[in-house]
């Protein structure tokens, strides 16, 4: 871990930095837009119109947001002390392509075609790499213990056919490289907030689980260790109503965020409602240093932010796509940082 | 040996002298040092997005500069009074030298310790003003609260100085 005053440089180009991202007016005048060109001439005016003179179709436009968050992660990881705070915060997209190269795999073999299309260049493995190593079975040179991982999750393909056991093996190493990612940077924050992002992540697997009638034993392995919450008492309450998860909670950070869900919603919105909460909830604990001069936590909390920034403009051009509801589409919106 | 203890006595009058001086300007402009350094890394952070922000920065990174000077101050005015900085002759008991000593140490103290926790202020005012230039006003009182407390131990430096009979 570098010592905390070697972050007084990178948490002041943190917050010079957050200009750049998008305020709440700036998100409402997109909600309010008519069409996708509407949406294009406001983002031209941000920090996106460098990115946005390149593109020229609807169809482009995820690869531009992509090419974004892109070059935020490499300019971040040029001058941040510890390299590990920007690769934790690109696992995601590390295990993400593990997923997608090992279904594509899969599909192949069974006569299907490869879906290297959903790969994405963000995660802190370089794509090609991992690209050739898993191509050319040498898995022994990929990182994050997938030498192990890989031929287990294929065996257990070949003898079961069970993409979702082998999707669940991922996750659960993805959680635990994180764990072990932030214990090396030996920052408590950062501990704290990956132990959250597991927490947050079990209750939202179990919400999901009780969608389609799992009992406490059969989603138990779903569950990640690592977290705050013992997942034998978490997965407990995947028999009682979601009503009441908020007070059993009570005694960690969630309950209180739990308990503020309206659950009046059907749910699919229950779910979205609750995934809201969950990455609002994370920023907001991680964004706790944001006061700081020299806390290493600044540097998560505005790659969240700024990934959360994404994703309300995906979540927008998604709505706009389908003539959505503009008020439904307020409530789905995820804080700003600015 | 008695001539050596003769001499001792001579010369521990005006290096004690000497000591409290290289005490005075080495603490408070180590402290300085280090506060600026602490501030500097936080304009250079916002400059590198914004490199209009110098002059607002500028302001800033100064203040923490300050202690140095109060030691240096210091020093010149306790070399003088021991009549050190002319080519004449010095006598000073060990005491007069001793109490000079003591004098120089307030500034010392006081200016380390408060120029580095005003380059933390500045910095933190530093990152206040890469999103709100305007509150450059009240960006600077909050670091230049910090200045009191070298101020005081300025005072008191030159208060005991004045206070000593040679």
């Amino acid at each position: 871990m570098s010592s905390q005053e070697a972050y007084g440089y990178a948490v002041a180009r943190i917050r010079a930095m957050e200009h750049r991202l998008l305020d709440s007016g700036v998100l409402q005048r997109m909600i309010d837009a008519e069409d996708f060109s509407s949406i294009l001439k406001i983002l031209g005016e941000t920090s996106y119109s460098s990115e946005l003179s390149s593109q020229t179709t609807e169809s482009d436009f995820d690869k531009t947001l992509e090419a974004d968050l892109h070059n935020i992660y490499e300019e971040i990881y040029a001058f941040v002390p510890d390299k590990s705070l920007v690769d934790i915060m690109r696992l995601q997209y590390d295990f993400h392509n593990v997923k997608v190269l090992l279904k594509s795999m899969f599909n192949v073999r069974a006569g299907g075609k490869k879906r290297w299309d959903l790969l994405t260049s963000l995660g802190s493995y370089p794509l090609d790499d991992m690209i050739t190593n898993v191509e050319s079975e040498e898995y022994r040179l990929l990182p994050f213990g997938l030498s192990t991982l890989l031929p287990k999750c294929i065996t257990i393909w070949e003898q079961s056919k069970d993409v979702l056991e082998v999707e669940r093996l991922i996750d659960k190493r993805m959680f635990e490289v994180m764990l072990e990612k932030a214990k090396e940077l030996d920052m408590p924050g950062i501990i704290s907030w990956v132990k959250a992002r597991t927490d947050g992540e079990n209750i939202r697997t179990l919400l999901r689980l009780k969608r389609f009638n799992f009992d406490a034993s059969k989603a138990l392995p779903f569950l990640h260790e690592g977290g705050d919450i013992d997942i034998n008492m978490l997965v407990s309450l995947i028999t009682e109503p979601f009503e009441t998860w908020g007070r059993a909670l009570e005694f960690s950070d969630f309950g209180k965020m739990i308990g503020s869900i309206d659950v009046s919603c059907g749910f699919s919105d229950l779910i979205l409602s609750l995934e809201k909460a969950l990455e609002d909830f994370y920023l907001e604990k991680i964004g706790a240093g944001r006061y700081s001069s020299s806390d290493p936590a600044n540097i998560p909390a505005y790659l969240w932010a700024k990934e959360m920034e994404i994703k309300n403009i995906r979540v927008i051009m998604v709505s706009k796509r389908n003539k959505g509801d503009k008020d439904k589409l307020r409530g789905l919106m995820r804080h700003g940082y600015v | 040996m008695e001539t050596m203890l003769s001499t001792i006595s001579e010369q521990l009058g005006p290096m004690l002298v000497i000591l409290g001086a290289a005490l005075a300007v080495g603490f408070a402009g180590s402290g300085s040092a280090w506060g600026i350094g602490i501030a500097n890394e936080a304009a250079a952070g916002i400059m590198t997005e914004d490199p209009k922000k110098f002059g607002y920065a500028l302001v800033l990174l100064a203040l923490p500069g300050t202690q140095g000077i109060y030691g240096l101050l210091v020093a010149v005015l306790a070399l003088q009074k021991a009549g050190l900085l002319g080519a004449g002759d010095v006598s000073l008991t060990v005491w007069q030298g001793l109490g000079i000593c003591f004098a120089c140490l307030p500034i010392a103290i006081s200016g380390f310790y408060s120029a580095i926790w005003q380059g933390k202020s500045s910095a933190a005012s530093i990152l206040m003003i890469s999103k709100r230039p305007e509150q450059i006003g009240k960006a600077v009182i909050l670091p230049a609260m910090c200045e009191t407390y070298a101020v005081f131990g300025l005072l008191v430096s030159i208060l005991m100085l004045n206070g000593i009979k040679l």
